[in-house]
C-alpha cells in the first residue's frame, strides 16, 4: 500500500503530530520539573531538570502494583474477548427482535455512568465474597468493557461473507469448526483491534480498582496514579512521571500489535 | 470462492484455536490468582491488624500516618497498623458503599466537614461511650467534636484554617505594611498592581473549596447561614468581582483548587495569597523571597472556618477497642498532636498541646492561633442540617465561582444562591 | 470514471468495509444455533450489568441520600425528575450537553477519519504519530486534563504563543470564560476520542485489498476520488458503530470536565453527566443524580433505536 503523501495528507499529519506530540512532550517535560518550577516556568522549556519524581516513583509499591495491573488487564481482556467474540458473531448472523433488543441493551449498558455501577456492584460482590479480590475487579471491568467490545466487533463479523460459511458447511464442516476455521481468521483484524483497545482500557481503569480493593498493597498502577492527586491539589511532577512510567507497557503492547496489524493481517486475509 | 475457502481452511485453524486456548488459559489463570489473593487477605485481617483509611498523599502528611503507626506498634506488641490510601473523591462513597456491604476500616481519617454525611450513611461508629470516659476530653474545644443528633462520631486532632500570606519583598518595594483592614488590603493590592505584580491568589473553584475560601469575605459583609441575606452575599461577591475587574485577582482563579494559587504565590510576583497553615512546607521549599502571614483583614463579623480532618472508628470495625486506643494514643494525645505540628504545621486541637513551644515559638503559626481566637468558626456552620452540608457548600461555591468568572452578576448569583439556600436550610 | 471504481472486484467483500449479503437462506434451526453464541455474554451481563441498571432506575424513582442508601428507599415516582427540571439545572445542562455532544461527535468523527486516512500509509512518521496518539489516548483523564489545563492557562504555551505573535493583546480566557470554557472542554474531549476513532477507522481501511487501489490507479483516479469512492464506502459500517460509540462517549464523559473546570465558572460547563455526578456524589442525593443519569440514558435510547433500525435496514437491503 505504497502511497505518495499529498499536501492535504501532510498537513493533517503535521497537525496531528502537533496536537498529540505537544501535550505528550509537555507531560514528559513536567515530569522532570521540580514542583516549584511547574508554576514559575509554565510556558517555558528552560528549567533545571530534576529526576525527583522518578526516584520517588520507583519503590516496592510500584512493582506490586505492576503485577496487579498485569493480572487485571490480561484477565479482563481474556474474559471480555471470550464472551464478546461469540456474542458479536451471534449478533452479526441473526436478525429479528432479539438482536434488536440485544443491541439496544448493549448501548444502554455502555451509557451507564461508571460511578452509578459502583454501589450496586459493591453489594453483589459483598454477598459473593468478591470484594477485595482481583477476581471482583476483573468481573467488574469485563461487565464494563464487554458491551463496548461486542458493539465494536459486530461489523467485523458482518464483513465475513456468509457464502464462505455456506461453502464450508456444504463441505461438511460443523458450525463450531466453521466459526474457528473460517470466521475467526477473517475477522482477526477487528479482533486484534478490539482486543488491544480492551487491554489498554482495562490497564487504565481506576474507579473500580480504587473502590473494590480494601486492603493495602492491592491497588494496580492506575489507582496508584491517583495518589498523586491529593485532597486539595495535584503533585504534577509525580503525576506526570508515574503516568509516563505506567504507560510504557501500553506503548509496548501497541507497538507489537501495530506490527501484527501491518504485516500479518491485511496480507493474510486476502491471499 | 472455493479456492479461497480451502486456502483459508488449510492455514487458519491453528492461530484461531491457539488464540482461544490462550484466552481461556488467561482467564483461568487470573481468576485462580485472584482467588488465592482474596483468601490470603482474609486470613491477614486478624484481630491484631488495625486498618486506617486516609486520603493523604503529600509526603509530609503520609509521614504523620507512618509515625502514628510506629508509635502505636511500639507500645502494642503484635499489633500491625495498616494505612490504606483512598483517593479524596472516592473516600465518602467508598465508606458508605462498604458500610452497605457490612465491611470497612477500623479507623477513618476524613474531611471533618463530611462527618454528617458519613454518620448518616452509617459508616462511623458512635464514640459517645469512649469519649465520655476519656480523661483528657476537656482539653478539646467543642468546635472539633463532631456530634450529629446528640451522638458523637468523630473528633479532630488538629485544625487547619486560612490566613493572609504576604510577599514581604513586594510589600517593602511598594512601601506598605501587612494589612489589617480590607481597605488597607485593597490599597496594597492596587499599589502592587501598579508596580507590575499580581495582587492576590485564591481558589474560585465551584465546590466546597470555593465555599471555604469565600466564607471569610462573605461573613465579613454580614452573611451567615443562620439567616442568609442576599444583600450581604451580593456585597461579598461584588467585592471579589471588583478585585477581578481592577486586575488584582485573575479570573483564572475559577479553575484553581487551593494548591495552585499557593504555588503561583510561591513562584513569586504575587503580593498576597489567601491560603492555609498547611502550606508552610511548600513555602519553605518553593519560595525564594521573604514571606509572612497575618490574619485575614476581616471586620467584626468576619468568620474563618476551623477545618481539618476528623478521626473516628469505622462502623464495621472488627476491633473497635483497639481502634479507640489507637485514636487516644495518637490523634487525641498531646504527643501525637505535636507530631502533626512538626511535620506539617497544623494547629493542635488540645489546649495543652497548643501551649507547646513548637506552636508558640513558631512565628508563622502565631497569626493562625490569633485568627482562631478572633474569627474562628465551626466548619461547617452548626445551623446547617447534616444532610444539607454538601448541598450548601456546592451552592455557595458555584455562586462564588460564577461571580469571579463573570458567568453571573454578583446580584444574580446572590439571589439564586439564597433562594436555593432557603430551601436547603429549612429541611 | 466512477463506475469502474464502484464495481471494483470482489476482494473488498472480505473486509468489514463492505456490506455482506444477509444470511437469509438460513433455516429457523440454524438461526437458533447462532443465537447460542450469545449465551455467555447474556448470562454474564445479566449477572453483572442488569442489576446495576435496575438499581439505577429504582434509585431514580426513590428518595435516596447518604442516610437512606443502605436502608429502605421510599418510592417517590417521578419526583426526582420533576425536581431536576424545576430547579432549571437539568434544562440548562441539557442545552450544554447538546452543544457539547454535537461538537465532540462531529470533530471526533471527522478527525478520526481524517487521521485514519492520513496515517494509513506504512511510513515511519505515520507509525510514530499513531503510537503517540494511542499512548496519549491511554493516559488517564486526570493527566490529559491537567496538561491541557497547563497549555490553555493564561501563562500556558498557547496563550504565550498567541501573545508573542501579537494576535491578541490579552490572554484568551480558554477555561474561565463561560463560553470559551464549554468550547475548550468540548475540544479536549474531541481530541481525546480521535485516536480511538482513528484506530478503528484504520482497521477498516487496512482491510481494503491493495488490488482495489491498483485498479483505481490504473483508471487514473486521483487522491480525492480514492477517498470518496474506496475509503469512505469501506469505512461505512464502521462509521455507524463509531458514531454510536462517540455519541455515547460524549454523553457520559465527565472526567475531563472534572479536571479542567469542575463545571465552572459557576455552572457554565455543567453537562448532564457532570451534573449527575455532582448530584449523586457531591451532594449525596443519589435519587436526583440517578434521575439525571436515567434521563440521559433515555435520551440516548432514542439514538439506539435509530441505530437498531438502520442496522435492520442495512440487513434487509442486502
Amino acid at each position: 500500500m505504497k502511497q505518495t503523501a499529498g499536501p492535504v495528507t501532510t498537513t493533517i499529519k503535521v497537525l496531528l503530530t502537533l496536537l498529540y506530540g505537544v501535550p505528550l512532550f509537555w507531560i514528559i517535560l513536567t515530569s522532570f520539573k521540580s514542583s516549584a518550577d511547574v508554576m514559575s516556568t509554565q510556558s517555558s522549556i528552560f528549567f533545571r531538570p530534576v529526576t525527583t519524581a522518578y526516584v520517588e516513583a520507583f519503590n516496592g509499591e510500584l512493582f506490586t502494583a505492576l503485577g496487579q495491573s498485569v493480572t487485571i488487564a490480561v484477565g479482563t481482556t481474556a474474559l471480555t474477548m471470550l464472551i464478546a467474540i461469540p456474542a458479536a458473531y451471534g449478533l452479526a448472523r441473526t436478525s429479528g427482535y432479539i438482536t434488536t433488543i440485544g443491541l439496544g441493551l448493549l448501548i444502554v449498558f455502555q451509557m451507564m455512568p461508571q460511578t452509578a455501577n459502583v454501589i450496586p456492584l459493591f453489594q453483589v460482590f459483598g454477598n459473593w465474597g468478591l470484594l477485595d479480590s482481583v477476581a471482583g475487579v476483573i468481573v467488574a471491568d469485563t461487565a464494563l468493557l464487554a458491551p463496548f467490545a461486542i458493539i465494536l466487533l459486530r461489523p467485523f463479523f458482518r464483513g465475513v461473507p456468509p457464502e464462505l460459511e455456506e461453502a464450508a458447511s456444504i463441505d461438511g464442516s460443523g458450525m463450531m469448526r466453521t466459526f474457528f476455521s473460517i470466521v475467526l481468521p477473517i475477522a482477526r483484524n477487528g479482533i486484534f483491534t478490539a482486543g488491544t483497545l480492551v487491554l489498554l482500557m482495562s490497564w487504565g481503569e481506576f474507579l473500580y480498582a480504587v473502590n473494590f480493593f480494601l486492603s493495602p498493597g492491592s491497588y494496580p498502577l492506575s489507582a496508584l496514579l491517583s495518589q498523586q492527586v491529593s485532597a486539595f491539589g495535584i503533585n504534577w511532577p509525580g503525576l506526570m512521571a508515574l503516568a509516563v512510567l505506567t504507560s510504557i507497557p501500553v506503548l509496548i503492547v501497541f507497538s507489537s500489535t501495530y506490527k501484527l496489524l501491518r504485516d500479518g493481517l491485511t496480507v493474510g486475509a486476502v491471499k | 470462492m472455493s479456492i479461497l475457502t480451502s486456502g483459508l481452511r488449510r492455514t487458519a485453524p491453528r492461530p484461531a484455536r491457539r488464540l482461544t486456548a490462550a484466552l481461556s488459559l488467561a482467564v483461568v489463570g487470573s481468576l485462580a490468582l485472584a482467588a488465592c489473593g482474596s483468601s490470603a487477605d482474609d486470613s491477614a485481617a486478624s484481630a491484631d491488624t488495625l486498618t486506617v483509611w486516609h486520603y493523604f498523599s503529600d509526603a509530609n502528611q503520609v509521614k504523620i500516618m507512618t509515625d502514628y503507626a510506629d508509635m502505636f506498634e511500639a507500645s502494642h506488641d503484635g499489633v500491625t497498623v495498616e494505612n490504606v490510601f483512598v483517593p479524596y473523591d472516592q473516600m465518602n462513597s467508598k465508606l458508605i458503599s462498604a458500610a452497605g456491604a457490612k465491611t470497612g476500616p477500623d479507623v477513618v481519617v476524613f474531611n471533618g466537614a463530611d462527618a454528617g454525611t458519613l454518620a448518616l450513611g452509617g459508616a462511623l461508629a458512635p464514640l459517645d461511650e469512649q469519649w465520655d470516659a476519656f480523661a483528657d476530653k476537656d482539653q478539646f474545644p467543642d468546635s472539633v467534636v463532631h456530634t450529629i443528633d446528640d451522638t458523637t462520631y468523630a473528633v479532630q486532632g488538629y485544625v487547619n484554617l486560612l490566613g493572609l500570606w504576604y510577599n514581604a519583598d513586594i510589600l517593602d518595594e511598594i512601601g506598605v505594611e501587612a494589612p489589617t483592614t480590607i481597605d488597607e488590603l485593597e490599597a496594597a493590592m492596587a499599589a502592587a498592581k501598579d508596580a507590575g505584580y499580581a495582587g492576590m491568589t485564591l481558589s474560585g473553584l465551584p465546590q466546597s473549596q470555593g465555599e471555604w475560601q469565600a466564607f471569610p469575605w462573605l461573613s465579613t459583609e454580614g452573611f451567615t447561614y443562620d439567616a442568609p441575606d442576599a444583600g450581604a452575599l451580593e456585597a461579598g461577591l461584588t467585592r471579589v468581582r471588583s478585585w477581578v475587574e481592577n486586575g488584582y485577582l485573575t479570573q483564572e482563579a475559577v479553575t484553581w483548587d487551593q494548591t495552585v494559587p499557593f504555588q503561583k504565590f510561591a513562584a513569586g510576583g504575587v503580593a498576597f495569597a489567601q491560603n492555609g497553615n498547611w502550606q508552610m512546607g511548600t513555602a519553605a521549599s518553593d519560595a525564594d523571597f521573604e514571606y509572612g502571614v497575618v490574619p485575614l483583614p476581616l471586620g467584626a463579623d468576619g468568620q474563618v472556618y476551623l477545618g481539618g480532618e476528623g478521626e473516628g472508628i469505622g462502623a464495621f470495625s472488627k476491633n473497635p477497642d483497639l481502634a479507640w486506643e489507637y485514636l487516644a494514643e495518637t490523634y487525641y494525645s498531646a504527643d501525637g498532636q505535636l507530631v502533626a505540628v512538626n511535620n506539617v504545621g497544623s494547629l493542635p486541637s488540645r489546649a495543652d498541646a497548643g501551649q507547646d513551644e513548637a506552636v508558640t515559638g513558631n512565628a508563622l503559626l502565631q497569626p493562625f492561633s490569633e485568627t482562631i481566637a478572633r474569627f474562628g468558626a465551626n466548619y461547617p456552620a452548626s445551623v446547617i442540617p447534616a444532610a444539607a452540608v454538601a448541598d450548601v457548600q456546592l451552592t455557595v461555591g458555584q455562586a462564588w465561582s460564577a461571580a469571579i468568572g463573570g458567568q453571573k452578576s454578583p446580584a444574580d448569583a446572590a439571589t439564586s444562591a439564597v433562594s436555593t439556600l432557603d430551601g436547603l436550610l429549612k429541611k | 470514471m466512477t463506475a469502474p471504481l464502484a464495481s471494483a472486484p470482489s476482494p473488498t467483500t472480505l473486509t468489514p468495509g463492505t456490506r455482506a449479503p444477509a444470511p437469509r437462506a438460513r433455516t429457523g434451526l440454524k438461526r437458533g444455533n447462532k443465537l447460542a453464541f450469545l449465551a455467555p455474554a447474556a448470562i454474564f451481563l445479566a449477572l453483572f450489568s442488569v442489576y446495576p441498571l435496575i438499581t439505577l432506575v429504582r434509585m431514580s424513582m426513590s428518595a435516596v441520600n447518604a442516610a437512606t442508601l443502605n436502608g429502605d428507599w421510599v418510592f417517590t415516582g417521578l419526583e426526582n425528575f420533576r425536581t431536576g427540571f424545576a430547579s432549571g439545572e437539568t434544562t440548562q445542562a441539557l442545552w450544554r450537553t447538546g452543544l457539547f455532544v454535537v461538537v465532540v461527535t462531529v470533530v471526533g468523527m471527522a478527525g478520526g477519519l481524517a487521521a485514519a486516512i492520513a496515517l494509513r500509509t506504512t511510513g515511519r512518521w505515520s507509525g510514530v504519530v499513531l503510537a503517540v496518539m494511542v499512548f496519549v489516548w491511554a493516559l488517564p483523564p486526570v493527566v490529559n486534563g491537567s496538561v491541557w489545563k497547563f497549555l490553555l492557562g493564561d501563562a500556558g504555551l498557547i496563550n504565550t504563543i498567541i501573545l508573542k505573535t501579537g494576535l491578541t493583546d490579552t490572554a484568551i480566557p480558554f477555561l474561565y470564560d463561560q463560553h470559551w470554557a464549554l468550547a475548550s472542554v468540548a475540544f479536549v474531549n474531541s481530541w481525546s476520542v480521535i485516536p480511538f476513532n482513528a484506530l478503528v477507522f484504520r482497521a477498516a481501511l487496512m482491510g481494503i485489498a491493495p488490488e482495489t487501489f491498483e485498479a483505481a490507479a490504473l483508471d487514473g483516479a486521483n487522491k480525492w476520488q480514492e477517498i470518496r469512492h474506496i475509503m469512505i464506502p469501506a469505512a461505512r459500517p464502521t462509521t455507524l458503530v463509531l458514531f454510536v460509540l462517540t455519541v455515547v462517549f460524549a454523553f457520559r464523559s465527565f472526567d475531563l470536565i472534572y479536571v479542567m473546570t469542575y463545571g465552572g465558572p459557576g455552572t457554565a460547563t455543567n453537562t448532564l453527566p457532570f451534573l449527575g455526578y455532582l448530584q449523586a456524589f457531591v451532594r449525596y442525593d443519589f435519587g436526583l443524580g440517578s434521575a439525571t443519569s436515567v434521563f440521559t440514558v433515555l435520551f440516548v435510547i432514542v439514538l439506539a433505536v435509530v441505530y437498531a433500525r438502520s442496522i435492520r435496514r442495512e440487513e434487509s437491503e442486502s
